[in-house]
């Protein structure tokens, strides 16, 4: 701290002098705006403005020094002279855009992987609550999506090239900064952020490598300006989409076609009453300057978002430093400081039907099966329950009544020292803590008629502690240059969990503050910990001969406590070449190949995310009865000795292309990643075995990912005042269960009730992961003779009922004739933008889309049942009288899972539409200011796709079945999702 | 500054543990450390976790419990149509029924969880050498008591199963045939006979066996295998030891369904008591809120406020109140035709006036009465409810029914009229709109009097339907008396076609050559195969 305060009075209190006014252009005497200048030795400096201009208080015999990132470093001896004009000269050698790699970084030029790379132009085209989403259509072969819609604090799942697994978390890891699984800091503070995808990449991060890596680089202060800089934005937001449901007489006039009813008095459009406008508001404010020995940057970002469904909202405040001093000429010491707060307030959305009084405890799904012929209230003042089927409190109750608060502490710091020992061989060592405090409070009222008050409490703390330090060795041998990587990292992380419970409190007024007023029967604690270690040793060796062939190997072995007796270690190693074909003689001066460049790698990664003691044998506790007032036991679940990593192995074929001085430049690459001993928390054992748990985490077969991938970047029009710029990028990817030890992996997804028929997805040898699991329906039953290949139900054999396809032919419909009736997975990706600007004006277009993947559209299985409110087209349902129609007759059915609700989900979508302006230097130095900017954009503006559910981005992945629950084989499952949003924003940016 | 400081610097950042990996957890409890210091303890903590399993939801609370009533001629769908449900009512199940296989909420691994535990215990007995033999075999004998019921139940639902007993290696197990019925009822016999040697005459609670449970199921296993002559020795010995074994008729039949006087009664031999403290599913009943009128506000909760009902989920065909002799005293005790729904009495032809979600048929009021006043839950549950496995009728009506087959009619009258007279008597309504109302002695049911062996059979086989309506008994009778012909026909209870609700009663699929048993879960013949199919499925 006392070193940033010296560095304000330094430059505040500057010595006497004059102001000296100067130009800078480059070599086409066009103004560089943004190049710092710097009087020696000092810490007095400033930047160009837009213009090019500047303005520096010297005095004689100063010298200033003119830097700017690509152009050779000026130094000018000052004379006496009022103005000068400078012209810098561009440096081929930095020209090159540096990428960060794992442990260090390299040229881009020189990357024998596969990387993505996204700079902070792009982050922060649009106000981003989480900076995961800027990777979303920007980084081909990476596919972000937010867990739960447009839901204010929701998670962000990132997925590179496919599903590496199917039991595990296969998100990548995530590095900020060199912190091995750090939370994404705010997107205002990012500098870049680069994606590793392919193994010769990963591998340096062996074990956890399989997944992908992220690798974030927060902003460092520059040298010799003190830049102060506030960012603000605001938007509004609306759904994005709503469904077409009955009315009160509509509802009232269905239901009485099949049934007794008596119409209530009410007319509710419950999605009126929980929707509302969002806003978003986001503030940040940074400053950040340095001189030759030390550089500082320092943020505070304020997010606030009240979300578009009622009692949802999102608030977080940020704060980052980063230091970093050159101590003396040989050892160089910095730190980060990360801390966080955010509280979230949720309302509940995908419904799992394990909380449901009778079903559906979730505001989404509710605000559309609820009958719309009943009000909030009853006339006694009690909340409206559903008039037909299970009893379930209205969504209006449910999105107001109850609280939902998470509230989290993040903080982190890193420190690390580097040492040059000798002039090619350097020491580095980062020690590093972080600590994720987190509370989670619910409160359910006495007011509801299904419930007498609920309440809990629960605080999950969780420390990483990490320690890592390598030597890099650099040596020029002949025209060969030589980098050598070699490092030993530890980590270790705790987790202490303690939550209480209680029911029927005195008061609701306590919410979840004073659990002791609940009832003494209900009272429930619990507390646990655990903890999981990973040690490491790791090395790479980088080796370029005369900037034409490229050779990276790299090796870690890791050692994770997590796995079993037998398998604690094992070596992940990676190698691949490079050609730069066009630093040839034969086409080095070629004026149309600027950049000819082909890789291939092969290597191995590995995933160990499973949570500690998966291996081990465990019993279980069961709460005392009161005749046994000790805690009972039973058998939890048996050991397995041999659980082991799942190991990727990956092929990686690239091309980079560039033409007419990379006016052009292209890059494809091909993968092909065999994925062995697939994690599965299945049930390996019979339930008659007699284990509470019965499904375990095992080694359970192989997978197949490959694919294609196409970035393209073009500088369609660059001149002085208009430029038009456009990246383009595509992604293929195809999976395939290889080999499944145990036969079929067939579970649901469905929320809990649905009951018969839970079952929603198949994983099969041979076929494409997660392929929709159900009944072929084809179309109504006509009453007499039915149609040749198909049969009906048992339960619903009148005509009017659903015909299915009869897959055993036995004349009856039932779970032998269960079939893939989808496919989830998408053919392609892309994602499109276009930057134009035209003087001071700049604006950005960016579509984003998906091909081919087919959605289950689960809120439709619902309305569909007759116990339920059901959408308008159910007027057209099966009559005697109208007899040409899709849907079945309207009458209380079983939830079918069948190809009736199997929906194509391919969407193109305008992501993105931002419009700014830079306010011209005249004005803003009037105001006093370097730079002010103002945007306007508009995200989900629009979106084609012949998707009839909200959106097709959808997310669900219900109760899971259990085992297989995650977003790497429940895909596209459409229910209760929080609703994308629509938003419109404003932004200014204002910097001194 | 020296660069020496500096190294130094680098060397205490640079330190680190090194670990050996191994994972040593302290929340989770492994085997190794548990049975490290084996005592007495050990076994009791086995074997309390097979009777906290009996009164986990996925037992009797609701998952079993549900397939048994449904099944029965006593019992119909009421309002909810989940499928699992309609499949057991109307016999369309399935090998992946949703209450057997597949999904959290299957009631075919929680009975192997409480043989599970009982193993455990078993095993772990076997392995304490220096303790009391008495002492110790009490506990194994508790232990042993709950595998054999657990197994009773196993093998009358599914026939022959897969047989683990506290020696058997899962390892052999995973890959077994099933074992053969005859073979399981040897086991629990065996079970059954060693809890009766080692069982003391009472327990402080009736939700620990006693010798008379051991024995009184005993006697229920030889009825079940037609082994009257055993049947009735065991049911005999019990009847006249019942003064030492602190056993007899509650005088009140309404008693029986009052938590506060069942919880002292003298009547139940075993049951499973719920406690009003539940951790999620563990230890929650169900029964009442299935069965309960919905809005229905007579009953109160544990606050003495209205509990609101339970989900008219189980509700009997109207067949089953009408042709009940409304003069037995055991239809008022059993049923509510009146319900408070948001503070207007109706009775139970307008049900659905004051719920939409109700039905309009009379509801069972053996479980919500029980729950009155008790539960802590919303919908009844969490209450205090004791839920009978074996009472005393049920010996008295077992020896009786046996010794009518051995035609040793003097007995057989005068056990089962015992169980007549009771119902006879009348007695206090408590709990609900007809709380307090003094119900007078009737004429009904008749004595048991003169009647020749068959007739005799088929009057106790009623009367067990009626006496212990709703208790979970009827569908075992159906099935070892083999009734389903008749109970399922045109003239079956459910044979009227309800359809108010869209679910409901209503003509059966039943058929002999399968109905009797239920498919083996087709989750377990995926994981292993030597597993055969019952007939039909």
């Amino acid at each position: 701290m006392a070193m940033i305060v010296l560095v304000f009075n330094m430059s505040l209190f500057a010595q006497d002098g004059y102001v000296l006014s100067g130009t800078v252009l480059d070599g086409a005497n066009m103004p560089i705006p943004g190049v710092n200048v710097l009087v020696a030795n000092s810490t007095t400096g400033t930047a160009t403005d837009f213009d090019g201009n500047f303005q520096l208080k010297v005095k004689r015999g100063d010298v200033i020094k003119l830097s700017y990132i690509g152009y050779i470093t000026q130094s000018i001896s000052i004379t006496g002279q009022e103005t000068i004009s400078v012209v810098l000269a561009e440096d081929a050698s930095q020209l090159e855009e540096v990428v960060v790699v794992g442990y260090g970084s390299q040229k881009k030029s020189d990357i024998t992987g596969s990387v993505s790379s996204v700079k902070s132009e792009d982050l922060n085209a649009f106000p981003l609550a989480n900076a995961e989403q800027a990777l979303q259509g920007r980084a081909a072969g990476v596919v972000v999506q937010s867990n739960n819609g447009g839901e204010p604090g929701a998670p962000i799942s990132i997925k590179v090239r496919g599903n590496t697994s199917i039991g595990a978390n296969s998100s990548p890891l995530i590095v900020v900064d060199g912190f091995v699984g750090a939370t994404m800091p705010q997107a205002n503070d990012i500098e870049s952020m680069e994606v590793l995808k392919d193994a010769s990449a990963t591998a340096i991060y062996g074990s956890r490598g399989s997944g992908g890596v992220v690798l974030v680089t927060t902003k460092k202060g520059k040298n010799g300006r003190l830049s102060v800089e506030l960012n603000t934005s605001y938007s509004l937001q609306s759904t994005s989409n709503r469904l077409d449901l009955l009315d009160a007489d509509e509802f009232a006039a269905y239901q009485q076609s099949f049934r007794a009813y008596e119409q209530g008095m009410a007319d509710t459009d419950w999605q009126d009453l929980i929707y509302q406008t969002g806003t978003t508001a986001n503030h940040q404010f940074s400053f950040s300057g340095g001189s030759e020995n030390i550089n500082f940057y320092a943020s505070a970002n304020y997010f606030k978002q009240d979300g578009i469904v009622v009692n949802s909202d999102f608030e977080k405040l940020t704060f980052l430093s980063n230091v970093d001093a050159q101590v003396t000429k040989k050892l160089k010491l910095g730190m980060n400081l990360f801390g966080s707060r955010s509280t979230k307030n949720g309302v509940l959305t995908q419904s799992t039907g394990e909380n449901a009084n009778g079903g559906g405890d979730d505001v989404i799904s509710l605000a559309f099966r609820f009958t719309p012929d009943r009000g909030i209230y009853n006339a006694d003042g009690t909340f409206t329950q559903n008039s037909v089927g299970d009893g379930i409190e209205n969504p209006w109750a449910v999105a107001n009544e109850l609280i939902n608060e998470t509230k989290s502490d993040n903080f982190r710091t890193n420190l690390y020292a580097n040492y040059d020992i000798l002039d090619n061989l350097s020491f580095k060592t980062t020690f590093g803590y972080s600590t994720l405090n987190e509370t989670l409070g619910q409160f359910k009222p006495q007011t509801f008629q299904l419930s007498i008050g609920y309440a809990s409490l629960e605080n999950r703390r969780r420390t990483n502690l990490l320690s890592e330090n390598y030597l890099t060795y650099n040596a020029k041998i002949g025209k060969g240059n030589l980098t050598m990587l070699a490092g030993y990292s530890y980590q270790k992380q705790s987790t202490v969990f303690f939550g209480a419970l209680t029911q029927e409190l005195l008061s609701d007024d306590f919410l979840f503050y004073n659990l002791g007023a609940g009832q003494l029967q209900s009272r429930r604690v619990e507390s646990s910990f655990s903890e999981w270690e990973i040690q490491s040793q790791f090395g790479r060796l980088n080796y370029d001969f005369d900037d034409k062939y490229l050779l990276t190997a790299t090796v870690r072995r890791d050692g994770a406590s997590n796995f079993a007796e037998n398998e604690k270690y094992a070596i992940f190693p990676s190698g691949a070449l490079g050609w730069k074909i066009s630093n040839e003689e034969f086409l080095k001066d070629n004026e149309t190949i600027s950049n000819l460049k082909l890789r291939a790698s092969y290597g191995v990664t590995g995933n160990q995310a499973i949570s500690p003691y998966q291996s081990l044998s465990q019993l279980s506790i069961t709460p005392s009865t009161d005749v046994n007032t000790d805690p009972s036991v039973s058998v939890a679940q048996e050991a397995n000795p041999d659980l082991k990593w799942e190991s990727s192995y990956q092929t990686n074929l690239g091309l980079d292309l560039g033409l007419f001085s990379n006016r052009i430049s292209l890059s494809l690459d091909y993968y092909n990643i065999d994925t062995k001993d697939l994690l599965l928390e299945t049930a390996v054992s019979p339930a008659y075995s007699g284990a509470v748990d019965l499904e375990v985490y095992s080694n359970v077969g192989e997978i197949n990912n490959k694919g294609f991938e196409i970035s393209l970047s073009t500088k369609n029009i660059y001149n002085d005042n208009f430029s038009w710029t456009t990246d383009f990028n595509w992604a293929a990817n195809r999976n395939k269960a290889v080999k499944l030890n145990n036969g079929d992996i067939i579970d649901g997804a469905a929320p809990g009730y649905f009951s018969s028929g839970k079952d929603t997805y198949i994983i099969r040898e041979g076929e494409a992961i997660g392929l929709f699991w159900g009944h072929d329906y084809q179309g109504v039953y006509q009453g007499g003779d039915l149609p040749a290949g198909t049969a009906l139900k048992e339960s619903y054999n009148q005509a009017g009922d659903p015909l299915f396809i009869d897959v055993n032919s036995d004349g009856i419909i039932n779970t032998d004739d269960l079939k893939t009736i989808g496919d989830p997975n998408q053919d392609f990706t892309f994602g499109i933008t276009n930057n134009f600007s035209y003087k001071n004006l700049d604006l950005n277009i960016f579509f984003q889309g998906a091909v081919g993947g087919e959605i289950l559209n689960l809120t439709n299985v619902q309305l569909y049942n007759g116990d339920s409110n059901a959408l308008t087209d159910i007027q057209n349902a099966w009559t005697p009288t109208n007899t040409d129609t899709s849907i079945p007759s309207a009458k209380i059915r079983d939830r079918e899972i069948s190809s009736r609700f199997i929906e194509d989900g391919s969407y193109i979508r305008l992501k993105n539409v931002a419009l700014g302006y830079n306010f011209p230097s005249d004005v803003v130095e009037k105001l006093g200011v370097d730079n002010l900017r103002l945007s306007v954009s508009g995200q989900n503006l629009l979106t084609f796709t012949k998707y009839s559910g909200l959106d097709p981005e959808v997310s669900y992945f219900g109760s899971g079945g259990g085992s297989t629950g995650s977003s790497n084989v429940v895909q596209g499952h459409d229910f209760g999702n929080y609703p994308t949003i629509r938003s419109i924003n404003f932004s200014l940016n204002l910097k001194f | 500054m020296k660069t020496y400081k500096y190294l130094f610097l680098l060397i205490g950042l640079s330190i680190v543990g090194c670990s050996d990996l191994e994972e040593s957890p302290i929340t989770e409890i492994s085997p190794e450390s548990y049975f490290s210091s084996l005592s007495l303890e050990q076994v009791e903590g086995f074997t309390s976790g097979a009777y906290a399993h009996m009164v986990h939801r996925n037992f009797m609370s609701r998952e079993m419990t549900q397939a048994l009533m449904y099944r029965s001629d006593m019992m119909a769908i009421g309002r909810t149509g989940a499928q699992e449900r309609i499949d057991m009512d109307n016999f369309t199940v399935q090998a992946d029924n949703a209450l057997i296989a597949g999904g959290s909420n299957t009631y075919w691994p929680k009975v192997y969880q409480i043989i599970g535990a009982a193993n455990e215990a078993i095993k772990a007995g076997k392995l304490l050498e220096e303790e009391d033999e008495a002492v110790l075999n009490e506990v194994i004998a508790r232990a042993r008591f709950a595998r054999a019921f657990a197994y009773f139940h196993l093998v009358r639902q599914f026939g022959d199963i897969p047989y683990l007993g506290d020696e058997t290696l899962l390892s052999d197990a995973v890959l077994a045939p099933r074992t053969p019925a005859a073979e399981v009822y040897e086991n629990i016999i065996a079970d059954l006979k060693f809890a009766k040697e080692w069982l003391p005459n009472t327990q402080v609670s009736r939700a620990l066996p006693a010798k008379s449970a051991a024995s009184a199921y005993l006697a229920d296993v030889y009825l079940t295998l037609e082994e009257y002559q055993l049947a009735y020795t065991e049911a005999k010995e019990i009847i006249d030891n019942e003064g030492l074994y602190n056993l007899g008729l509650e005088p009140d039949f309404q008693s029986l369904f009052n938590s506060d006087k069942s919880d002292i009664s003298i009547e139940p031999i075993f049951v499973l008591h719920f406690t009003g403290t539940a951790d999620g599913d563990q230890g929650l009943d169900y029964q009442a809120a299935f069965t309960g009128i919905r809005s229905d506000g007579q009953y109160t909760n544990a606050n003495g406020e209205p509990v609101g009902g339970g989900w008219s989920v189980e509700v009997p065909s109207l067949a089953v109140y009408t042709t009940w002799d409304a003069n037995d005293y055991r239809r008022t005790v059993t049923f509510d035709d009146k319900a408070l729904q948001n503070g207007v009495l109706r009775s139970y032809e307008t049900f659905t006036d004051g719920d939409g979600t109700a039905v309009n048929r009379p509801h069972v009021a053996k479980y919500t009465r029980m729950g009155n006043g008790t539960s802590t839950g919303t919908n009844f549950r969490g209450s205090k409810s004791n839920y009978y496995m074996m009472r005393y009728a049920e010996v008295l009506m077992i020896g009786a029914e046996a010794a009518n087959e051995l035609g040793i009619a003097a007995d057989a009258e005068a056990w089962v009229n015992r169980v007549m007279a009771r119902s006879r008597a009348g007695g206090i309504i408590t709990g609900g709109i007809n709380d307090g109302t003094v119900i007078a002695p009737s004429a009904i049911p008749a004595d048991f009097s003169g009647l020749d062996q068959d007739s005799f059979r088929t009057r106790i086989l009623e009367e067990r339907r009626l006496e212990f309506a709703y208790e979970m008994k009827r569908w075992y009778d159906i099935a070892r008396r083999k009734l389903g012909a008749t109970a399922f026909g045109p003239n079956g209870l459910e044979s009227v076609v309800s359809t108010e609700s869209g679910v409901g009663p209503g003509p059966k699929s039943f058929d002999p050559s399968r109905d009797y048993l239920l498919p083996i879960p087709i989750s377990e013949i995926l994981i292993n195969p030597n597993l055969t199919q019952n007939p039909g499925y």
